[in-house]
C-alpha cells in the first residue's frame, strides 16, 4: 500500500549565493495512514522546515514529496492552496486562529473555503467542538479563550476539512502541563478512533513520550527513526 | 463573500483609534471637498448674479456695429417695438432701453473715460439693482435737469461729492464733440469697483441732446425670470431679429466665464490635493494592519485562502473604512453648505480686495447633486487604488516564512 506521505532525499539550503546552510539535507520519509509521529531535535534541526514541505509552504530545493501518490513539489502555488485545503490540517504552535471569529467560526471557516453548505458546516462544527470538549465555548472568540482551548480549537479546525492527516508544527510549546497532556488525549483518541494520522514537530518530552513514531532529526539529516508499540 | 464581508468589517474594528482615525480623514476629506466645492461655486454664482444683476442682465440686443466703438450713429431701429415684443414673452421678467454713450467725464481737479448709460429710470429698476447700490443721495428725483448718478468710486478719484457739478465730453452723431454739465445726485457702490469707476447714469432724455439729437436707442437690455432660459429665448430673438446682435452674458463678458473655469479649474488641483492625503493615510492604515498581521494571513493562506480572497479581504477592509466615512463626511458637508448658503460667509475684512474683482464679500455656498456625484466617487475611487498597494503587500507573503513571524 502507497504510504499517505512520501518524501524523498529532500534538501533544503538558505543562503545559497553565500555561504550555504542547508536546513534540512537528504531526508526520507514514509509515513503511512493512521500514524502518530513526532519529528524531534534541537532548534535548528530542521523540524520546521520538514513539514513545511510535507504541507506544501515550502518547496524543496531537491527531492520531491509525494502524499498520495501526488507529487506537490512541482505544483504551482495556486494548486497547492488548493491541495492543502483538502488534504491537510494543521495546527501552529502560537494558537493562530482567526481573532475576529468564534470558536464555531474558526471551525466552520475552512469548511467555508471548501464551499460546503452552511447546515452542514454548522453540524461538522458543532461535532468537532464535541470531540475535543469545548462545546461549551463554541460562540466565544479566541482572545475569550485560554491556550489549552485554543489549541483544541486550532485541532477541531485542522479536522474540519477531513484532510488526509495532519500537521502540527510544536502544538504543546506555549501550554501548561495539563493543558499539553489534555491535547495530547484528544489528538491520541483521534488518532486511535478515527485513524487521524498526527505529525508534529516538538522537542517537549510530554509530546515525545506519547509519540508511536519518533522521527529524530539533527543537522537536517534523520539520525533516528524508532517505532514503538 | 459574506463570510469575508464579516471578518473585514470585524478586522477593522480590532484597532479601534486607528479606524476612526481613517473614518474621521474621510469623512474630513468628503466635508473638506464639499466645502471648498460649496465656496466656489458660491463665489461664481455671486459674481455671476452681481454681473447679471448690476452690469450685464441676462441678454442685450444692439446694433452689430455698436459695440466697436459705441458711435451714436448706430442705434436700434424701432427699439420700443422690439420692446414690446420682448416683453410679451412670460420668460421675461423686465426690459429696458438705454441710449449709451462714452466719454469723458471732468470735474475741477480731473478726468476719467467713462461710460455714460442714459436710462429711463422707471424702466431700469425693473432689470438692475443700481437704485439698491446707492449709499449717498437719491435716485433721479428730478428735481433739477440733467441729473447724475456716479459710482462712490469715481467720485472719489474726480474729489465730486452729492450735488456738486461735473461735465461729460462726447462725439455726437457727426463726430463732433460736444459736452454738458451734470449735477451728481447720488453715488452708488455695487460689489464691482472697475465698475463703479467707470459707469455713470443719466436720464436717456438728456443724453440724446448730446448725442443723436433725437430720442433713439443703441441697447436693449434683458432681465429673464431663470437664467435655464437663457439659451431659449436668445435664440428665439436672434431668429425675430437676425440683422441685431443679441448677446448672452457669458458672450457680453467672456473674461467672467474664463475667471470663473479659471477657479473651477483650480478646485480640482485642490481636490486632487485632498485626494492624496486621503490616499497615503489609507495606505499607511492598511500597510500597518497586512504587517501587523503577516503571522495571522500566513496561517489563512496555509489554511487554503486563495491569494484572490486575501486580496478581496483587504480590499474590502478598505472600503468599509471609507464607506464608514463618507456618509459623515457628505451629511457633515451638506450640513455645512446648507449654514452658509443661509447665512453666508462674511469677508468683509476683505471686502475691497473682493470688489476689486468684481466679487461679493459674502459668499453663499452652493453645491448641487453632481458635485456631491463628483466629491464621493473621486473619494472611492481614491479608497480602492489606495487598497492595491497594502492588498498586493498581503499577497505576496510567503506562508512559510509569515507564519514564522
Amino acid at each position: 500500500m502507497e504510504p499517505i506521505i512520501d518524501a524523498h532525499n529532500l534538501v533544503k539550503v538558505y543562503n545559497e549565493k553565500g555561504i550555504p546552510v542547508y536546513a534540512v539535507n537528504g531526508v526520507h520519509l514514509h509515513i503511512e495512514k493512521g500514524e502518530f509521529v513526532a519529528l524531534v531535535g534541537p532548534s535548528g534541526s530542521g523540524k520546521t522546515t520538514v513539514l513545511n514541505m510535507i504541507g506544501g509552504l515550502d518547496k524543496p530545493g531537491k527531492g520531491y514529496v509525494r502524499i498520495a501518490g501526488v507529487n506537490i513539489s512541482e505544483m504551482s502555488a495556486d494548486k497547492l492552496i488548493q491541495f492543502r485545503l483538502r488534504n491537510i490540517g494543521f495546527v501552529f504552535q502560537s494558537y493562530n486562529l482567526i481573532p475576529v471569529l468564534t470558536a464555531k467560526e474558526n471551525i466552520e471557516f475552512v469548511m467555508l473555503l471548501q464551499k460546503q453548505k452552511a447546515e452542514e458546516r454548522e453540524k461538522r462544527a458543532l461535532e468537532l467542538l464535541a470531540q475535543v470538549g469545548i462545546s461549551d465555548k463554541a460562540d466565544m472568540r479566541p482572545s475569550e479563550l485560554s491556550g489549552g482551548q485554543q489549541q483544541r480549537v486550532a485541532v477541531a479546525r485542522a479536522l474540519a476539512s477531513k484532510p488526509r492527516f495532519v500537521l502540527a508544527d510544536e502544538p504543546t510549546a506555549n501550554l501548561d502541563s495539563v493543558s499539553a497532556s489534555n491535547l495530547l488525549d484528544i489528538m491520541e483518541k483521534l488518532n486511535r478512533e478515527e485513524e487521524v494520522t498526527f505529525i508534529f514537530s516538538t522537542h517537549d518530552q510530554r509530546v515525545i513520550d506519547r509519540a508511536h513514531r519518533v522521527i529524530t532529526l539533527q543537522d537536517g539529516k534523520v539520525v533516528s527513526d524508532t517505532k514503538r508499540t | 463573500m459574506a463570510t469575508l464581508l464579516k471578518i473585514a468589517w470585524r478586522n477593522i474594528w480590532r484597532h479601534k483609534v486607528r479606524s476612526r482615525l481613517i473614518v474621521f480623514s474621510v469623512a474630513f476629506g468628503i466635508w473638506a471637498g464639499l466645502f471648498m466645492q460649496g465656496y466656489v461655486n458660491g463665489m461664481a454664482e455671486g459674481r455671476i448674479r452681481i454681473a447679471i444683476q448690476n452690469e450685464l442682465s441676462h441678454l442685450q440686443i444692439h446694433h452689430p456695429a455698436f459695440k466697436k466703438d459705441m458711435e451714436p450713429v448706430f442705434v436700434i431701429h424701432d427699439a420700443s417695438g422690439i420692446r414690446t415684443f420682448i416683453e410679451k414673452s412670460p420668460a421675461i421678467k423686465a426690459v429696458t432701453l438705454r441710449h449709451v454713450a462714452k466719454g469723458m467725464v471732468a470735474s475741477p481737479v480731473a478726468t476719467a473715460g467713462i461710460k455714460i448709460n442714459g436710462i429711463i429710470p422707471g424702466q431700469e429698476v425693473n432689470v438692475t439693482a443700481i437704485r439698491d447700490k446707492i449709499i449717498d443721495g437719491d435716485f433721479f428725483p428730478g428735481k433739477s435737469r440733467n441729473e447724475m448718478l456716479m459710482g462712490e468710486k469715481l467720485s472719489r478719484k474726480l474729489k465730486v461729492k452729492t450735488g456738486d457739478k461735473v461735465v461729460i465730453t462726447l462725439v455726437d452723431r457727426e463726430n463732433n464733440i460736444t459736452s454738458g454739465a451734470f449735477r451728481v445726485k447720488g453715488l452708488y457702490r455695487t460689489s464691482n469697483a472697475p465698475y463703479d469707476e467707470s459707469n455713470v447714469f443719466v436720464d436717456e432724455s438728456t443724453l440724446y441732446p448730446l448725442t443723436t439729437g433725437t430720442p433713439e436707442y443703441n441697447e436693449i437690455a434683458i432681465l429673464l425670470k431663470d437664467n435655464k432660459d437663457l439659451a431659449g429665448f436668445a435664440s428665439t430673438l436672434k431668429k425675430q431679429y437676425p440683422g441685431l446682435l443679441v448677446e448672452s452674458w457669458r458672450e457680453l463678458a467672456p473674461e467672467l466665464d474664463l475667471t470663473i473655469s479659471t477657479v473651477r479649474q483650480s478646485m480640482v488641483i485642490f481636490m486632487g490635493i485632498i485626494m492624496l492625503a486621503l490616499a497615503f493615510g489609507i495606505i499607511n492604515t492598511m500597510l500597518m494592519a497586512v504587517l501587523e498581521r503577516t503571522r495571522e494571513l500566513g496561517m489563512l493562506m496555509a489554511l487554503g485562502m486563495t491569494k484572490g480572497r486575501i486580496f478581496l479581504m483587504i480590499f474590502y477592509e478598505t472600503i468599509l473604512l471609507v464607506f464608514t466615512g463618507t456618509p459623515f463626511g457628505v451629511l457633515a458637508g451638506a450640513m455645512t453648505v446648507y449654514y452658509f448658503n443661509v447665512h453666508g460667509i462674511g469677508l468683509s475684512r476683505w471686502k475691497d480686495v473682493y470688489e476689486s474683482f468684481g466679487y461679493s464679500d459674502v459668499v453663499r455656498t452652493s453645491v448641487n447633486k453632481e458635485d456631491y456625484w463628483v466629491i464621493i466617487i473621486l473619494v472611492v475611487i481614491t479608497a480602492l487604488v489606495s487598497s492595491l498597494f497594502p492588498a498586493r503587500k498581503a499577497v505576496r507573503l510567503n506562508p512559510a516564512e509569515a507564519i514564522r513571524k
